[in-house]
């Protein structure tokens, strides 16, 4: 089901998950860095998530002590398997506004990743499937507060994937 | 088109020519004509581990593995039993299962109906005025020997391998018994779930890889930048011949990277000390005795490949699927332990998802250089180009107790892979 938003407001949402969007392309850590919450969960699962995180193993699984861990490590210049960078860009569509509950909205979307996996093979690697965010309203503007990422074929063994999903 | 090379050009089949004892040639990772003779020389006449029987614990619960490149289903029967069969219809040969797990009563088939037994057995053919075979001849097919060590399911499809006991060895079987000790009954419990990285190279680059002490502080040194103070520092910090740690070559295949004499105190391994793990301290003390369960906490988990696709990787246990002569899939689940409180079965978790998988702290950059590794190397290199060096150590490795050690930086394991694997292949399994 979706709700209902204003205009402004939807369009306010559409335009963050772009923008997120396009720091995750670009692979500008920092700045994507500082859309996420103290709190975040940042997750993706094995098929469609249909499990508590943690009692089953995940393809990412991070809390914010994680996934600064996570950031850093791309920033050291040596995390190979994103030496180079991978180009790449995305479609983000389909959003629905899930919930608003407080000053959080709960965002579904649909994405499709092309990235030039440059580190060796140098193939085009297509990644597509579903973002649900919830998305914090603070006095810095919106954050992303929890990112549940379902891959289309997250139950299949997959190449890389230490670029930002 | 075909094209036509001397053997003196592009020496494909030698194996006692192309593994040698300090240098191996670099078209054994993609020659097709070796990856075909590895199918059947390794992972048809010989053992290769299939799962664990805690993967399903009830009745009609199924897995799907491969065992090579053969699909098989390991399976629970109705009377309790374990199975392993051909993931394939007797009759026309479709796959039966393209999920990754079930429960189910009936295997059938979507061609023509044909249902099997979770067993294997074929229970009922559609149509069957015109079917005069007898059903039993026309079960699912299965390897001919499979057997289980401390609830490691391993199987030989010809039945040719000898006793697994033979195959795993007396290091095998210690190696083993290393990791089933972590828990205070003595059981593991692989219900955590299996996560698939895909890799862009040949399989033998992943017991290679997966147990190369060496490369630690060069391609994982993103991770010591990012969390210093890991379990791994020796390596990294600790400069060549300063550092305690070792390579073991226990034969048959069978190598490890050895890190308990590195630790600094018991739990290292885990990051924790006693206090945080109070629970499953006391629990290890009622089970093992003080003595030996000090000893168990503070050697961890063993960092191993069992010849030739099960890696014990500490808190991982893997496998490694080869799937074409360039495309490997490296299967991980975590080490969970039977008899401990689920908090610390939660940390053995987030633990595995750090380690390994397409998006965690290590694998993926191991990938990255394998993939570049095999990227560099064709199957029609010639003779005189393309050997890859493996003399690192081999003036200095010593013989323990059977076991030949060496310096966490040196080839020990490498070599002890290729050397068994050299047998095997020019000889076969059991004719070494």
């Amino acid at each position: 089901m979706t709700v209902q938003v204003d205009a402004d407001t939807r369009r306010e949402i559409e335009d963050f998950l772009y923008h997120e969007a396009r720091l995750a392309d670009e692979s500008r850590y920092e700045e994507w860095e500082a859309l996420v919450t103290d709190d975040i969960h940042y997750w993706v699962p094995y098929g469609s998530g249909d499990y508590e995180p943690g009692t089953r193993v995940s393809f990412l699984n991070d809390n914010r002590t994680r996934l600064a861990t996570r950031i850093r490590q791309l920033m050291s210049g040596v995390r190979y398997s994103q030496v180079p960078k991978s180009p790449m860009r995305r479609m983000i569509s389909n959003i629905q506004i899930l919930d608003v509950d407080g000053d959080e909205y709960t965002v579904g979307s649909n994405f499709v990743i092309y990235e030039h996996a440059v580190q060796a093979t140098n193939d085009i690697h297509t990644w597509a499937g579903r973002a649900t965010h919830r998305i914090r309203r603070t006095d810095d503007g919106l954050r992303i507060a929890a990112k549940k990422v379902e891959l289309v074929n997250a139950t299949e063994a997959l190449p890389n994937l230490t670029f930002i999903i | 088109m075909t094209t036509v090379v001397s053997p003196e050009e592009a020496p494909t089949g030698d194996y006692r020519f192309l593994i040698q004892e300090d240098r191996v040639h670099g078209s054994l990772y993609t020659d097709p004509a070796v990856f075909a003779e590895e199918m059947k020389r390794i992972f048809v006449d010989g053992w290769v581990f299939v799962g664990h029987e805690s993967e399903i614990p009830d009745p009609g619960d199924w897995v799907a593995r491969r065992v090579g490149l053969e699909p098989v289903l390991l399976t629970r029967g109705r009377d309790g039993a374990l199975n392993v069969i051909a993931n394939r219809c007797a009759h026309r040969g479709t796959r039966l299962c393209p999920q990754n797990e079930g429960n189910d009563r009936t295997l059938r088939c979507p061609y023509h109906g044909w249902t099997y037994g979770i067993d294997g057995a074929l229970l009922g053919v559609t149509g069957p005025k015109g079917f005069h075979k007898n059903k039993a001849d026309l079960g699912l097919d299965r390897p001919a020997s499979v057997d289980v060590y401390q609830g490691f399911v391993f199987a030989n499809i010809s039945g040719t391998a000898g006793p697994l006991g033979e195959h795993l060895g007396r290091g095998g079987i210690s190696l083993i018994d290393r990791a089933v000790q972590m828990s205070p009954t003595g059981r593991v419990d692989l219900r955590g779930g299996w996560i698939g990285q895909r890799v862009d190279s040949n399989w033998k680059m992943w017991p290679e890889s997966n147990n190369d002490g060496y490369h630690v502080g060069f391609t994982h040194e993103s991770l010591a930048r990012a969390v210093p103070g890991s379990q791994y520092d020796d390596i990294v910090l600790g400069g060549e011949g300063k550092t305690s740690s070792t390579t073991r070559d226990h034969g048959l295949g069978h190598v490890e990277l050895d890190f308990r004499s590195s630790y600094e105190s018991q739990l290292a391994w885990l990051g924790t000390s006693r206090e945080k793990v109070a629970e499953y301290c006391e629990a290890m003390e009622a089970a093992y005795g003080e003595e030996r369960a000090n000893q168990i906490l503070w050697d961890g988990p063993p960092h191993a490949n069992i010849f030739p696709n099960l890696f014990l990787g500490e808190m991982n246990i893997a496998r490694i699927d080869p799937i074409s002569p360039d495309r490997t899939e490296h299967f991980h689940t975590p080490l969970l332990l039977e008899g401990v409180p689920d908090s610390l079965n939660r940390r053995l978790l987030l633990q595995s998802e750090a380690a390994m998988g397409p998006c965690a702290f290590f694998l993926p950059d191991d990938v990255a250089v394998a993939e570049r590794m095999h990227a560099a190397f064709n199957a029609g290199l010639q003779a005189d180009q393309g050997w890859i060096d493996l003399s690192r150590g081999n003036q200095r490795e010593r013989v323990e107790d059977g076991v030949k050690v060496g310096d966490i930086t040196d080839e020990v394991t490498n070599r002890g892979i290729w050397h068994h694997y050299r047998e095997v292949m020019a000889n076969g399994v059991g004719r070494a």
